[in-house]
């Protein structure tokens, strides 16, 4: 069974190979001349006036909250979609229930302005 | 199919959660009273369906996951009984409440229904989501008065430590399935008997028998269950967290949560243990070590909630406390394991209901009309509302356990089935503390009648605090004189328990 | 990593780091349901969340402050020795008694027979818990407009 994944193991492994391979080979070729101007992050922008840490809007947090829970939903939901066939109809009653629970969770959400950009 | 007719109490009440959610969220008149009378309301009903749909389990193949047997009817009865009378009691609480009062009430609800499956449960994963169930939504309501600091912080104290103790519940639970291979309650304790049948119990250093015998995998299972079921009972080395929620949640969330909550978390620990556990373990072994670590726990519990609650000032602070101490007396009909122990937890849980629910009612109100919360402001209560002064000695000397009132009752009764099951020095223990605890709760009395001040407070209840007040008054004196009716409906509620 | 990085986004990345290790662990255990969660949920959403409310709080490298309490090092070794120990006496204690796993057990089409058969009540009630969830979201987090 988990060798049925061993293909997502090469793939792991080939790609970071590639980045890293990328990386060193630019790192070896590449001419070194640094300069006051060059080593800024924007060689030819806008000087940087603060630092890239900023406070992030706390608006963004409700929004990663709902999609917290609704990612849960869709982990539940996985399985059923991998088993549907077999599953059966029961199942599916069963998911209609789920889903339709959560769809009350969405219209409150939606109706009590939590989706809106206050 | 699944018959599924035990449930209907539990879904017609989710059902009305969600009308209540509907109803605030799609009606334009902005008003407290609609989804409080009609959450009153789908409680009482949900009363009715309990004892209407009982008896039957919901059954998966031939265990059953869901039993609505005498002695769930008996505990949702003392939930929904809490479920009601906080909501009565928090009018006041949502009227001052600027947004998402409909929510309130939906909240109270589904941690309503969750506890209702807690106790109903049979099967260890939907004991778990029921337990989940009944906690979240508890977060959120002690954390309400977001613009209180206190509250807020009550929020995140009880929402870091909940989690911390469920997550040990869990850990608990998930070794006792790879013990047993089972989730079903029934089958673990099939499974453990048989083990111990074939093996043999193996004594340990002391001459006595445990269920070492069955590998330190299995006790530590049991701890961690015990441990994060005592967290959501505040005992005695997991309480630390109940002062400060209490304090800090609004006042009918702390009510609700020191009975209802507690109720649904005492059935739980009754059921995994008695239930499974001491069915098979207590006749052979009557000293077994982990009768002998919950008395342990019963007896630090009733030490330190007592003596600790004398030097409290603030009333809700001192009430938590108190709530720590009743924990601790609730426990010793635990340890009994004995049908009379079963039974004398209900009807104490029943009696504490009626007087805990009715304290923390003045409490509110009193805090609303005057904003204050020491124990020392409720100076010259007696002269300016004399019955509510009067209501709140009755249910202090019905906490303390003096005879006319259901407290005594309680108290006496746990008491008989701890020495019945021979825990003599936990008996004289807990009188003693008893005793101790007269003194904070006479403290109250005190202050309210010998006091004078320049208190000029009328406190004059709205129509559902009223009322609250009325049931809750009617409660402590009549299951104190006449507390048969209850006993014999506790005492059946533990017919399901072989001991 | 996680926990002696002192700088906090860091420290996420190396959360994020570990939650995939973990997570290819649990598929050589051919929990490939769980390894799925660990990587959509926690890798994917918590995470994220994490980090959202590190960006909230606006900590700079000054503000982090010095080493915190000296005590707590060795207090943290003591402890996770005794843990330590304590896993492997119990571990050594406990004679294994598997009954007999099925053969695709943890699967994901096994899980979904679990999950949508035996524990269908425990399933629904967790849309409940979900829901109530969502409440909780939106009361507690969502700015309030007079």
């Amino acid at each position: 069974m988990p060798a049925d994944y061993s293909a997502v193991l090469v793939f792991i492994i080939a790609g970071t190979g590639i980045v890293v391979f990328t990386f060193l080979l630019s790192w070896f070729v590449q001419p070194r001349n640094p300069y006051k101007v060059k080593t800024e992050t924007y060689e030819c922008g806008e000087p940087i006036f603060e630092q890239s840490w900023t406070q992030f809007n706390n608006r963004f947090y409700i929004f990663g909250l709902i999609f917290v829970i609704f990612d849960v939903e869709a982990v539940f939901l996985f399985p059923w979609a991998v088993a549907f066939k077999s599953l059966g109809l029961f199942a599916l009653v069963e998911m209609v229930i789920f889903i339709t629970i959560l769809l009350v969770g969405l219209v409150y959400a939606w109706k009590k302005g939590a989706l809106k950009w206050v | 199919m699944i018959n599924i007719t035990p449930l209907i109490p539990e879904l017609f009440l989710l059902v009305m959660a969600i009308v209540v959610l509907m109803l605030d969220l799609f009606s334009s008149r902005r008003t407290v009273v609609v989804p409080a009378y009609v959450s009153m309301a789908a409680v009482i009903i949900t009363g009715f369906l309990v004892f209407k749909f009982g008896g039957d389990a919901v059954r998966w193949g031939s265990n059953a996951i869901f039993v609505a047997d005498s002695f769930s009817q008996f505990f949702k009865v003392i939930i929904l009984g809490a479920a009601f009378l906080a909501i009565g009691s928090s009018f006041g609480t949502a009227d001052r409440m600027t947004h998402h009062r409909g929510e309130f009430f939906a909240l109270l609800l589904f941690s309503t229904v969750g506890m209702m499956f807690l106790v109903s449960a049979k099967e260890l994963i939907l004991l778990y989501v029921g337990l989940e169930l009944t906690t979240i939504p508890l977060f959120v309501l002690v954390a309400y008065q977001k613009t209180n600091r206190a509250s807020s912080e009550a929020g995140l104290k009880y929402l870091i430590i909940g989690a911390a103790s469920s997550a040990i519940l869990l850990y608990g639970l998930s070794l006792l399935y790879g013990y047993t291979g089972t989730t079903y309650l029934n089958e673990i304790a099939q499974k453990t008997a048989v083990y111990f049948l074939s093996h043999g119990f193996i004594p340990n250093a002391e001459g006595t028998t445990d269920l070492v015998g069955m590998g330190p995998a299995f006790s530590v299972a049991l701890m961690m269950i015990i441990a994060g079921l005592t967290f959501k009972l505040a005992i005695v080395p997991f309480h630390m967290w109940a002062p400060d929620v209490y304090e800090g949640a609004p006042t009918p969330i702390t009510a609700f949560l020191s009975v209802g909550s507690k109720a649904a978390g005492l059935a739980a620990i009754i059921r995994i243990f008695d239930g499974m556990l001491y069915a098979f373990s207590h006749d052979t072994m009557p000293n077994d070590s982990w009768g002998t670590m919950m008395a342990v726990l019963a007896a630090v519990t009733m030490v330190a909630g007592n003596i600790i609650a004398i030097r409290q000032t603030n009333i809700k602070r001192m009430l938590a406390y108190s709530s720590i101490a009743q924990a601790g007396y609730i426990l010793i009909g635990v340890i009994a394991a004995s049908k009379l122990g079963v039974a004398s937890c209900g009807f104490y849980m029943f009696a504490y209901m009626f007087a805990n629910m009715g304290a923390f009612a003045i409490v509110g109100l009193y805090a609303e009309k005057t904003g204050k919360k020491n124990i020392s402001d409720f100076a010259g209560l007696s002269k300016t509302s004399p019955i509510i002064a009067a209501l709140m000695t009755m249910f202090m000397l019905s906490l303390a356990g003096i005879p006319p009132l259901a407290g005594f009752m309680a108290k006496y009764y746990i008491f008989a089935a701890a020495i019945e099951a021979g825990y003599t020095w936990l008996v004289i223990l807990a009188l003693l503390m008893s005793v101790v605890s007269l003194y904070y709760y006479a403290n109250v009395v005190r202050i309210m009648y010998m006091v004078d001040s320049d208190n000029k407070h009328h406190i004059i209840p709205s129509f559902p605090a009223g009322l609250v007040l009325a049931l809750t008054g009617i409660g402590v004196l009549l299951f104190g004189i006449l507390p048969q009716s209850i006993l014999d409906m506790a005492y059946k509620t533990a017919s399901s328990f072989i001991f | 990593m996680v926990i002696t990085v002192r700088n906090p986004v860091g420290s996420v990345l190396y959360f994020i780091l570990s939650l995939l290790a973990q997570s290819i662990l649990y598929i050589q255990l051919s929990g490939l349901f769980v390894a799925a969660f660990l990587v959509l949920v926690y890798g994917g959403a918590i995470l994220v969340l994490f980090l959202f409310v590190i960006m909230l709080l606006n900590i700079r490298h000054a503000d982090l402050g010095p080493e915190a309490a000296p005590m707590i090092k060795p207090m943290a070794w003591v402890f996770g020795v005794v843990l330590l120990a304590e896993a492997v006496w119990v571990a050594m204690g406990t004679k294994a008694r598997f009954d007999g796993v099925s053969e695709n057990f943890g699967s994901v089409p096994e899980v979904a027979r679990l999950l949508y058969g035996k524990f269908v009540f425990p399933f629904e009630l967790t849309s409940i818990l979900l829901l109530a969830a969502i409440i909780g979201a939106v009361v507690i987090a969502k700015r309030t407009l007079s």
